[in-house]
Parts: structure tokens; sequence; C-alpha cells
């Protein structure tokens, strides 16, 4: 069999790396990084060196003491066979932590692989060859991986190498360092593969057969020493397949119950008492909403500074008159911040509380969210904001009514006479008018967004502010063909930065058609950023 | 030896077992009529008549199409030592042409110690091959090509199943064709010059009857008298087991797994479950392990998932049902938000949230795949426009409203009025 070497990136060089001269300060530095990274063995397929015991265990993941025995007695004695394990719940239930924790516990090798950092198959393959041939990417070897591999076959060939050779080491260690056992020794001769996040593989190319083929991994490989393990978020009703594939265990991590929420966030915390307290206020309503983990933390933990406003000490442990009277501060914010769920504090609301700059913003400061300002956040110019509202207007107004709208005068005199309509009627517009909202923006061709745009820049006041310096120069029809002149330009920026998405063309006209994808309010935002009414030309009954 | 370790190594024991497809199905290989006799015969006779030929094997997943094959390979090569090769491919990875050859080149190559190259191009594999063929056909040795997942061969143009079957047609090869798939219309899939080169031989594996049942449950979990255990141990272990198989609520709990799935897959998996759970200090198994095995691998994901869902997501999947019995074309997001207000003008609660809280739970929702976006093309639109449908039923939805242990009695009045 031919040598293979391993594949060669081709690394452009940059100006900044090919004129720095190698001094020795520099060279003496990568020296040191590189006998820093020593090579890896196969105690290093085990997470850390301490490791715990089954009690320590149980109580690191509190409600988590059936689904974590039900692992390990599924994992079973060293070195038993073991079927396929699939591990599914819902989001943050502690699936990946807990079943690394187990394998820290057992001391057994691993390899993790996750499906989001490894987003097409043969990144996948080759970080698991990676970490079963004990290869790491360094400057070395130039960041590349061990082999390349893209195809499933070529996979399973090197992969059943790499395991056989893995298995052989762990055996061969085993039979000699009987004597002495250290902490951070390996046990058993098996070797577990693990897939976390499993429902991303579903979208991988869909004609593939990248899911039964992982499913089926176990029965083509043969080998008793290893061990599969799935961890998705989706049950495995969700993974369909036509001729379908080989079915692995379940194990289901259920979402924790208000109750279990309670526990764990009175875990570690300094003043069981009063937190106590504090969770009976707060926890009920929000778990009405998601009794997600992170989420609710995200959303209890500015109330509490709140909470703990009225206390000069925090270590005091409160009475019935005290509970009542801090449970009377805190209603208010509950019910703001019930509307504000799961908003994660953005840089500037948290510079501003730093600061204690209160003087800038008016009224009650929301806990936790940064106002919304009336005013756009970012830049854009003249061109694409009066092109953001043409794509807003064609898709929120029906076609048959741009004659009325936009006509010479720019659509200032669409006060036309309007016929009085019975009331039976104006509901049955009403009712129309808020499906079409409800059914959400319409697609329009090009030619209709153009002729808008042409039609709302025409009578459009240009006022020289600090936007075109390079304009002033020129009058208002220059400024009106060099407005013109890069339309497409920035229809075709707006298109990929997601304001106006392009849709599929129509097979009788075959013409591309868009469809605006901005809110009212950020319409209403660039419109007032450009003094344009905006509203005159909305399509209301 | 305690009582513990004997345990755990009898676990151990019955656990490789399971995990040994060849051990299981070896039992269904002493009946002369079985599946594993008529394919011994076909492929002996083959190899020593000097004929070619070919096969399909045919069942569901799980009953034993792979190991009856390998247990009639394994005793072939301890008769024929020399005049067998054996080529496996398998439909997940070789189902493209190119990579297809490489490996039947790379298989032979590493059979008959030759050095294989990972350059050779497609058109040096192709010639490889046929010369192979022609040489081993000159030595009356007989390659076996085993092609697992056939059905995925038999997809797009079908050219590495015509070049075999093709190959097999000249004089001086001797080949056999195996190929394996749980379509029982596999050989449908074939096309017309393909399938004229093919013999329609079949053999159908199906999932065993009761008394096969029975015997399989015997022949798997029963200890070995004459292993290492102890005499006592082994003793004590199989009178309870068998006393297990007369209980009658062990009948009906083995006829529960095979109602819904009766291949032997899947009687395996909750064998395995049950074995895992073994009482180690007492070092038996037991009837609640059986019962206890049984519950594990039947799930309702459905209900769970509805158990795991909040308050304010069972309103959304409330409103989205109330939505469907009015017939209403527009199923979106934004819909369900009029509805939803529209129950608290009726009913006003402390539960009316705002709208962006809403489209959390919403978003929640799809995650854990209760509603579903109802085409796959949309993704201009943003997520309040798009339609959605239900991806569970209604009674699902009845049941676990009623199990659902804090459920507010607005959407019980609302279910309840439904119908």
């Amino acid at each position: 069999m031919g040598k293979e070497q391993s594949p060669q990136v081709n690394r452009r060089t940059t100006r900044s790396s090919s004129s720095t001269t190698p001094n020795s300060k520099a060279t003496g530095e990568g020296s040191k990084i590189i006998s820093n990274t020593k090579s890896l063995t196969v105690n290093d397929l085990v997470l850390s060196d301490e490791s715990i015991n089954l009690e320590e265990l149980i109580n690191s993941f509190p409600h988590r003491r059936m689904q974590i025995l039900e692992l390990i007695k599924l994992l079973g004695p060293l070195n038993s066979p073991m079927i396929p394990l699939f591990v599914y719940g819902g989001a943050s239930t502690g699936k990946t932590s807990t079943v690394l924790e187990i394998f820290k516990h057992l001391n057994r090798p691993f390899i993790y692989s996750s499906c989001v950092t490894c987003y097409n198959p043969r990144i996948l393959f080759e970080s698991i060859l990676n970490q079963l041939l004990l290869h790491r990417k360094n400057e070395s070897n130039g960041y590349s991986s061990a082999k390349r591999c893209e195809k499933p076959s070529d996979f399973v060939n090197l992969l059943r190498d790499a395991l056989s050779t893995l298995i052989d080491s762990l055996k061969g260690d085993l039979g000699k360092s009987n004597s002495k056992k250290s902490a951070s020794q390996v046990n058993g001769k098996m070797i577990y593969l693990i897939f976390d996040n499993l429902e991303h593989v579903r979208e991988w190319d869909k004609s593939s057969n990248m899911l039964p083929f992982l499913f089926n991994l176990y029965d083509i490989l043969k080998m008793p020493e290893v061990g599969v393990i799935f961890i998705s978020k989706t049950s495995l009703d969700t993974y369909h397949s036509d001729t379908g594939y080989v079915e692995p265990f379940p194990v289901y991590f259920p979402d924790y119950t208000e109750g279990d929420l309670r526990q764990i966030f009175l875990k570690n915390q300094s003043n069981p008492k009063l937190y106590s307290s504090f969770l009976d206020a707060v926890l009920g309503p929000f778990c009405r909403i998601t009794r997600r983990v992170d989420d609710v933390t995200n959303a209890i933990s500015p109330l509490y500074k709140k909470y703990c406003e009225l206390l000069d000490d925090t270590g005091v442990i409160p009475n019935k008159d005290m509970k009542s009277e801090l449970y009377r501060h805190i209603n208010p914010y509950i019910s703001q911040s019930l509307k504000e769920t799961f908003h994660v504090p953005s840089q500037p609301t948290l510079e501003a509380s730093a600061s204690k700059d209160k003087t800038k913003r008016k009224g009650i400061t929301k806990l936790g969210v940064s106002e919304s300002f009336d005013k756009m956040d970012f830049h854009m110019s003249t061109c694409a904001k009066y092109l953001l509202i043409s794509a807003f207007l064609a898709s929120r107004n029906p076609a048959t009514l741009d004659a009325s709208l936009f006509d010479s005068t720019g659509g200032a005199g669409n006060q036309k006479r309007k016929r009085k309509s019975s009331g039976k009627s104006m509901e049955q517009k009403e009712s129309k008018e808020q499906e079409l909202l409800m059914k959400g923006p319409g697609t329009f061709p090009l030619e209709r967004l153009l002729a808008i745009f042409q039609c709302i820049t025409s009578v459009a006041e240009y006022s020289p502010d600090d936007e075109d310096p390079q304009i002033d120069g020129q009058g208002a029809d220059g400024w009106d063909s060099g407005l013109m002149s890069d339309v497409l330009l920035q229809l075709s920026s707006l298109c990929s930065s997601n304001f106006i998405t392009k849709g599929g063309s129509c097979p009788l006209e075959g013409a591309i058609r868009y469809r605006s994808a901005v809110s009212e309010d950020m319409a209403l935002k660039v419109a007032r950023s450009l003094k344009f009414p905006l509203s005159k030309y909305l399509y209301r009954t | 030896m305690g009582l513990e370790s004997l345990a755990e190594q009898a676990e151990i024991l019955l656990r490789s077992r399971l995990c040994n497809p060849n051990f299981i199905f070896s039992i269904f290989s002493s009946s002369p009529d079985s599946n594993y006799s008529k394919l011994k015969y076909m492929i002996s006779s083959s190899v020593t008549e000097a004929c070619n030929n070919s096969v399909l094997l045919l069942g569901p997943r799980g009953c034993g199409k792979v190991a009856v094959l390998e247990l009639v390979l394994e005793d072939l090569l301890k008769e024929y030592p020399d005049m067998i090769s054996v080529i496996k491919l398998n439909g997940f990875l070789h189902s493209d042409h190119n990579c297809a050859l490489k490996e039947i080149s790379r298989q032979l190559c590493l059979e008959h110690q030759l050095l294989f190259s990972k350059m050779a191009t497609f058109d040096d594999n192709a010639q490889f091959m046929v010369s192979m063929l022609r040489e081993c056909g000159l030595a009356h040795k007989t390659i076996l090509f085993i092609l697992d997942e056939f059905d995925l061969f038999a997809q797009g143009k079908q050219l590495l199943l015509y070049s075999l079957l093709d190959a097999m047609q000249s004089v001086t090869s001797q080949a056999v064709v195996i190929g394996i798939s749980c379509r029982l219309d596999a050989d449908q899939l074939l096309e017309k010059r393909v399938r004229s080169r093919f013999s329609h031989r079949k053999l159908l594996f199906l999932p065993p009857s009761r008394e096969g049942l029975q015997r399989l449950l015997e022949h798997i979990l029963l200890l070995p008298t004459n292993s290492s255990f102890p005499h006592e141990y082994v003793a004590a272990f199989n009178d309870k087991l068998l006393k297990i198989f007369t209980d009658v609520k062990f009948k009906e709990t083995v006829d529960n797994l095979s109602y819904c799935d009766s291949t032997v897959n899947h009687l395996l998996r909750f064998l395995f479950s049950a074995v895992s759970h073994m009482d180690l200090k007492s070092g038996l198994l037991s009837l609640e392990n059986f019962k206890g095995a049984l519950s594990t691998i039947q799930r309702q994901p459905k209900l769970e998932a509805l158990k795991d869902c909040s308050v304010l997501e069972l309103y959304i999947l409330v409103c989205m049902k109330r939505l469907e019995a009015k017939e209403q074309e527009l199923r979106n997001f934004n819909s369900i938000m009029k509805e939803y207000k529209s129950i608290h003008d009726t009913f006003p609660t402390s539960d009316y949230y705002a709208r962006n809280v809403c489209l959390r739970a919403f978003e929640h929702l799809l995650q854990r795949e209760l509603i579903s976006f109802e085409d796959n093309r949309g993704h201009g639109q943003s997520t309040e426009f798009r339609p959605v449908k239900l991806l569970i039923s209604w009674p699902e939805l009845y049941q676990g409203l009623k199990s659902y242990h804090s459920c507010p009695l607005i959407l019980h009045k609302i279910m309840d009025r439904e119908g």
C-alpha cells in the first residue's frame, strides 16, 4: 500500500507574514510553544485527572438521578459490549454534560464530536479520526488533519484501522501496568463514540444517506469493543428515512418541573432562605412561560438584584413582614420583566448602568433591556433608505393601488373623494386588510420597485447633511443621476443583508420577484430619519 | 468468587451474546428447512459445480439476513478453505460506482496479498476486477460478492450491478452475487438489462413465530452449564428463568412487545435493557426487570413532549387546534395571536403575554417538533408569516392536557367544547 502523506494545506502568504523577519525572540517563543504541546496519549481520551464518585456525580445534577443510574446501567460493567444508545430531551436539560460527567466518573475513553461544530460529513469524519489517531492540529503540520476523508467508504476503512490500533494499545497498556494504577489511567479496552446535536444532520444534504449510515455504523463496523451514543434534542420518531435504519435504545431526559428548578437555583446560594422567599415570588409566573433553565436564569438574575435593594445586609433571614414588603417592592418589576423575557442585556445598557448616567434616559429603565430608540442605530445611505421604503411599500400595498397613490405629484394629492361605503362593506374591507396584514409581505417585481423609488425620490426634498459629502457640488439633477446609478448595487447589498429577500421566479413571467423583510417599526424609523411621510402611502381603508 | 462479581460476569456474558448477531441466529440453522440450509446448499453447489449464481435475501430489518449469511460463510470457509474469496460491499458506502470499484479492488488486493494503490484510476480498477475474475475462474476459485443494502445499488444507473452480472455471464468467471435488502420489491427496482441477467432467486426472512421466540429466549438467556460458572449458580439462575418464562405476565409482556414490532432486533433491545438492570445482589433476573424494560422501550414521544411544554405553549397549541376546527385556511403565527387574543377577550386571565414572549414560545414548539412549517421552501419569509401545521393529533393533545398537572381550567373548557 502506498504511503499516504497528510494533506498539504496551501496557505496564502499575507504581506505581514512574509515581511516579518524571524528574529531570535520570535523563534524562541515559537520553539517554546512547540515544546509545550506534547504529543497526545491515550490518557487524553479521558476527561481530566481527578475522578469523581457516584454520590458527587448525582449531587452535581439535581433531579437527574434516575437518568444517571439508567445510563450507567446501560453502559454496563467494564468491557461489556453495548447496543447504540440514543439520549434525547429538550434544550438545556443537561444531556451533554451528564453524559460527559458519567464518562469522567467511569474513567473510560471516549471520542466526542458535535454535529454543530462539525457541520458537514468531511469535518465530522476528520474530527473523529484526528481524535482516534491522537493527532493535534498545530503549527508544525500546518493545522491539517491526520487523514483526508470525504466519503463514508474511506471513513469506515480508516475508522476500523484507527480503532483497532487504539484498542490494541489499550490492551497492551492494561497488560503492562497492572501493578501500578494511577488515577488518570483509562479503564477498560472499549472506546465510545459520542455524536452530539444529531438533529442537525437532518439538514445536511437531504439526498445523502448520512443519518441511516450513522445509525447503522455499529452494525457496519462489527467491532464489539466500540460503543456508540447519540445525543439529540428531538425524539427518534422525528428522524425519517425511506427504508429505515437500526433503531438505537432511547433514554429520555425530561424537562425540569417547577420544584426541580427551585432546587437547582437554591444550590450554592449564599443566603438560601432569602433566595427561597425570592423564588416564591418570582418562579411561579416565569414557569408558566417556559421551564428552560437558561431562559429562566437570564430572566430572574437581574430581578434578584432589585429584590435585595431594600435590604442593607443580604445575609439577613427575612421574617413574614419583611417578605411581604419585599414582595410588594418586586411585584411591578416582575410584570414588566415578563414582557421582556428571554432578553439578554446588550452592551450599551451595561455600560450605562456602570457609569450610572441616568440623565440620558427618561422614564423607568427596563431591567436588563436597552431602550428601543426612535432613531435607527446603524447607518444607511440615503439611496438605500429610499429603496428600503419603496420595497416596504411595494410589499405592503397591493399593486392596483399604485396608480392612485403614486401619481406625478409624488402621491401628495391622494385625498380623492371617498365614496361613503356602508357599514358592512367597511367591515369586509377591514377584515380583508387584516388578512392581508396577517399573511405577510407580498412579492413584487423589480420594475415595480424601481417605479415606486423613482416616484418617491423625484419629489423628496434633499437636505444636504453629513451623509453624502461628495455630492454637494452638484445640483439637484446631478444628485438624481448620482442616486440612480447605483440603485442596483444598493439593491443587491440590501438583498445580501436580508432586508429584501429574493424569491423564486414565476414560471409564466420568468422574472425574479422580491419581498421586503423589514417590520413596520423599522420602516417607520427609516422614514422618520428621512422625514418621509410613510403613513400617507400605506394601504389603509 | 463473590456473588456480585459472579453476577457481573453473567451480565457481561449475556450482554455480549445480545450484541453478537451470529450467536443469536445460530439457533435457526439447525432445521433442514431453514433459510440457512437453503442458502448453504445454493452457495456450496455453485462452488463445487463451478457455476455462476445470484440470489436476493429479503426481509424486514433485524430478521437475521446478514447474520445467517455470515454463519453460512463461516461454515463454507471451513469446508472449502481455498476455493472461496469474499468481497463485501455496503449500499450506504459504495453506491457510487467509483467507490465500489475501488473498494472491490482494495479487498481483492488484500485477500491475495497484492499491493493496492490509491492512485489507481477508475479504468484501472475496472480492468483489474475483470482480469481477477478471469484468473480466479481459471483457478477454480469462486468470488462471492455480498451487496448489503442492495436497493441503494439499484438507484441511479445501476452500473455496478450491470458490470458484475455481465462479468458473470462469461464462461471463465466463477462468481456468486448475493444481494441483501429490506425492501421486499428490490428485484423490481432493477433495470431490464440487469434483471435479465439476474436469476430470480429470493429467500424471504421473516420474524420468528411464537414457538421460535420461546426457543430463542431460552437460547439467549440460559447460562451454559459447562462454563466456568459454578454449578449451583447456573442451576439457580436457569431455574428462576424457566419459572419466569412460564409465568402468564411474562407471556403478556412478550406479546405486548411483539404487537408493535416482532422482529428479533426489537426483542434483543428489550432483553438488553432487562439484562442491564439485573439485580447484582441476588445475581438473578426477575420479572420486574422485564416489565421495566418494556416500559423503557415503548415510549410515547409526543406525550412526553407535551408534558414538557409550559402553560403558554399549551395555549398556543389549543389556539392552533381551534383554528383547525374553524377550518381557517391561513394558519400562521399572526392568526394564532389573533385567536389567543380572542380567547382572552372572552375569558380574561392572567395568562396574557406579550407578542415577543409568545413568539419565543412558538419557536420552542417548533424545536420540540410539535408543530412544523408547512413547506420547506418559504425561507424568504420570517417566522411570523409562514404557515404551520400541527404534528400531534386531537386525541393526543386531549390526553396530554388531561395529564398535565397544572393545566388551566380554560383550556380544559375549550377542549371539551370542541368535542
